[in-house]
């Protein structure tokens, strides 16, 4: 009972105006970017980092909460009224989303997600009220060498088991791990690859990166094939929510959420796997199959609720194991850890009050996001229309700012100019960023639990897998691999040429 | 495998025909990158001063994993694409994939970004923003005037805000000692 009275608390704290307004703050601007293309909300929380270190953690945490599932609402607005999707997790809802807008049915489409997705968001949240501490208590428990077992399973699932071309994303991973090393070696005090730098020494900020990779990379890719003219809106028509909207949609929203709590609680690379087998579930018991394709409703409410459930199910690790399976949740991640606080099992313990109030912000987020994602998506598809050079060179100008506000010294933004042009050139040959990021994030962690794991073993190697939980890890982790490898080498198979996709 | 895919010449039938050759050798320099990256790595991490109690691991062990993965990683990524197996590119909402890469538009912007950066110890952050904006909006296509308007609003707009609220301040430069603009 003690975790309800402390999630009492954190309602309590929550609700002050003051934290409501930093709530409303941060869902309003993750519904914006969420709506935006080009910007993600990985890259506004990191904008947000330097600007909020005069805010206290609390409240500071809670915006960025707000951001976070803001972005996955906003992001089922474009993908359904925008003839070209993006956010990746919500490319399934564009599937139905926008066929259903074109066939004149756009405003049954904007309800069914935001009313899908706040019911899975909060059935998820409760989820994650209710698990979170429980699994707190049991991770007290874990030593070094779980801990970097789990980081390995992080590493090789968001590196190697997503996306098209595993090699690209462990080479991505590895070049996100390398910068992880520039700096001081926290162990020993040795320098390591400054070049000689003095401001080297401190490392590459986290912010630097992230901004750089996210928003300078993707303003130069878009920059090099931009589409021209005007945005191509499709008109929101429609009723809203009839009698057939509620009797076809509550069922997906309810199979959503239990496709995509689960996925976003297990390292599996949080919300796109949730989409897909969401979707592929809709479909197999439509009583219509043949809708599919031509805009059924359940296509969207399911992908869409599992969306928002595996968004909240992403929150499980991070808070109580200190894991990140999300670029988001990285940056996440670094926030925390610029408040000096390292999100993980004594989070419950030691920063109870923060962490009730912070989740009760999700519960309170989350009905604000309704008002302003159904009452109010007429301004979010002004917002949608904004000129793209305008828009573009405005995420220039706040990705150099933001940077420049981490230390206001001139050599951040050489930095962010040399990784923003790799994340341009990795976006061109289908190098991922989100393993750059989770690894750049990780790996100090990791290399941190590696060593302590060997001082107490004195060296000796096999420390690293004789503990009982970080030997299940590493076996399902080899189960999953094997079964990977097994579907690929199918797939090859099947398609025995070849063919490079353009 | 079957012989055809690994030779891709460019009358093959199975649609290698359709990767550019450009694609090709820029797949490669990213791939030799990543590879040189990891060289690099394992290099410098020799010179890494390793000092500690004997049976503890130094500061050297992690950087020569990471640059042997660089090197590993970056290989197999040659010899995909050797295979034919390019990167996907990247899906966005703003991308038209039907046009050729416009290499003098990105070339504009980091031009823009180098004039960005280079200008703000000189006449401080506004104008450089200003300078940014403007020159970005408008290699992307904004009419000329209406950038130069929204870039000075922008850039004075956000001058003021961290000079009055955040209590950060950014170097007012030309505009240095006047009131709301120098913080």
């Amino acid at each position: 009972m003690g975790n309800l009275t402390a999630l009492l608390e954190g309602f309590a704290t929550a609700a002050q105006p003051e934290y409501l307004l930093y709530a409303l703050l941060g869902v309003t601007l993750g519904t914006a970017v969420g709506v935006l293309p080009g910007i993600g909300p990985a890259m506004t929380v990191a904008l947000l980092l330097p600007l909020t270190y005069s805010l206290e953690p609390t409240a500071a945490l809670i915006i960025f909460a707000g951001i976070y599932y803001g972005g996955m609402y906003g992001g089922s607005t474009t993908s359904i009224l925008l003839n070209t999707p993006g956010e990746s997790s919500s490319i399934v809802t564009a599937l139905e989303g926008n066929r259903m807008a074109r066939a004149g049915r756009g405003a049954a489409a904007l309800a069914t997600a935001a009313i899908g997705s706040f019911v899975a968001g909060t059935i998820a949240t409760i989820l994650l009220t209710a698990l979170a501490p429980t699994i707190a208590d049991l991770a007290v428990t874990l030593g070094p060498a779980d801990y970097v077992a789990l980081m390995v399973v992080a590493f090789t699932t968001v590196a190697a088991l997503l996306g098209a071309s595993p090699v690209r994303g462990l080479a991505s991973l590895g070049i996100g791990l390398f910068i992880g090393l520039v700096g001081t070696d926290t162990l020993t005090g040795q320098q390591r690859f400054t070049l000689g730098v003095p401001t080297m020494s401190d490392g590459i900020d986290v912010v630097v990166v992230a901004v750089g990779v996210f928003a300078v990379g993707e303003a130069l890719y878009v920059a090099a094939r931009m589409r021209h003219g005007p945005v191509e809106v499709v008109p929101v028509g429609g009723k809203w929510m009839t009698a057939e909207f509620w009797r076809r949609s509550w069922k997906p929203w309810l199979r959503g959420t239990l496709i995509g709590f689960p996925i976003g609680t297990v390292p599996a690379g949080g919300a796109d796997v949730s989409t897909f087998l969401s979707y592929a579930a809709e479909k197999k018991l439509a009583k219509r199959p043949e809708e599919f394709g031509k805009g059924a409703i359940e296509g969207v409410a399911g992908p869409e609720a599992a969306n928002n459930a595996a968004a909240a199910g992403v929150l499980v690790p991070l808070l109580t194991l200190g894991l990140p399976t999300t670029a988001t949740a990285a940056v996440i991640v670094a926030a925390f850890q610029s408040y000096g606080i390292q999100p993980g099992p004594l989070l419950f313990t030691n920063n109870s009050a923060m962490v009730w109030a912070l989740i009760a912000s999700l519960y309170i987020g989350n009905v604000m996001l309704l008002v302003l994602n159904l009452p109010l998506v007429k301004i979010w598809v002004k917002v949608l229309q904004i000129p793209r050079p305008y828009l573009y060179a405005g995420i220039l100008l706040f990705a150099a700012l933001g940077t420049y506000a981490v230390n206001f010294v001139v050599d951040d933004l050489i930095v962010l100019m040399v990784i923003g042009v790799v994340g341009f050139f990795m976006r061109r040959h289908g190098y991922p960023v989100a393993p750059l990021v989770v690894g750049l994030i990780l790996g100090p962690m990791a290399e941190e639990q590696v060593r302590r794991t060997l001082q107490i073993s004195q060296g000796s190697l096999s420390a690293l897998v004789t503990s009982p939980f970080a030997a299940v890890a590493y076996s399902i982790l080899a189960v999953v691999l094997a079964l990977a490898i097994v579907m690929r080498v199918r797939r090859r198979i099947t398609r025995p040429v070849d063919a490079p996709q353009p | 495998m079957t012989s055809s895919d690994t030779v891709p010449g460019p009358d093959t039938p199975s649609g290698t025909a359709s990767v550019p050759t450009s694609a090709k050798v820029e797949e490669y320099v990213f791939g030799g990158l990543v590879v040189a990256l990891g060289v690099f790595t394992l290099v410098d991490a020799t010179t890494i001063t390793a000092r500690g109690p004997l049976g503890s691991v130094g500061p050297r062990a992690f950087p020569y994993a990471v640059g042997a993965l660089l090197v590993v990683t970056g290989v197999m990524a040659i010899v995909a694409t050797l295979r034919g197996r390019l990167g996907p590119a990247e899906d966005a909402e703003d991308i038209d994939t039907s046009v050729r890469t416009d290499w003098a538009t990105v070339a504009k912007l980091v031009a823009v970004l180098v004039a960005h950066l280079a200008l703000i110890d000189l006449v401080g952050w506004p104008v450089a923003a200003m300078v940014l904006f403007f020159g970005a909006a408008w290699t992307l296509g904004a009419i000329w005037w209406k950038a130069l308007v929204v870039a000075v609003v922008l850039a004075l707009v956000v001058q003021v805000v961290f000079a009055s609220g955040l209590g950060l301040s950014l170097p007012a430069g030309v505009f240095e000692g006047v009131p709301l603009l120098d913080g």
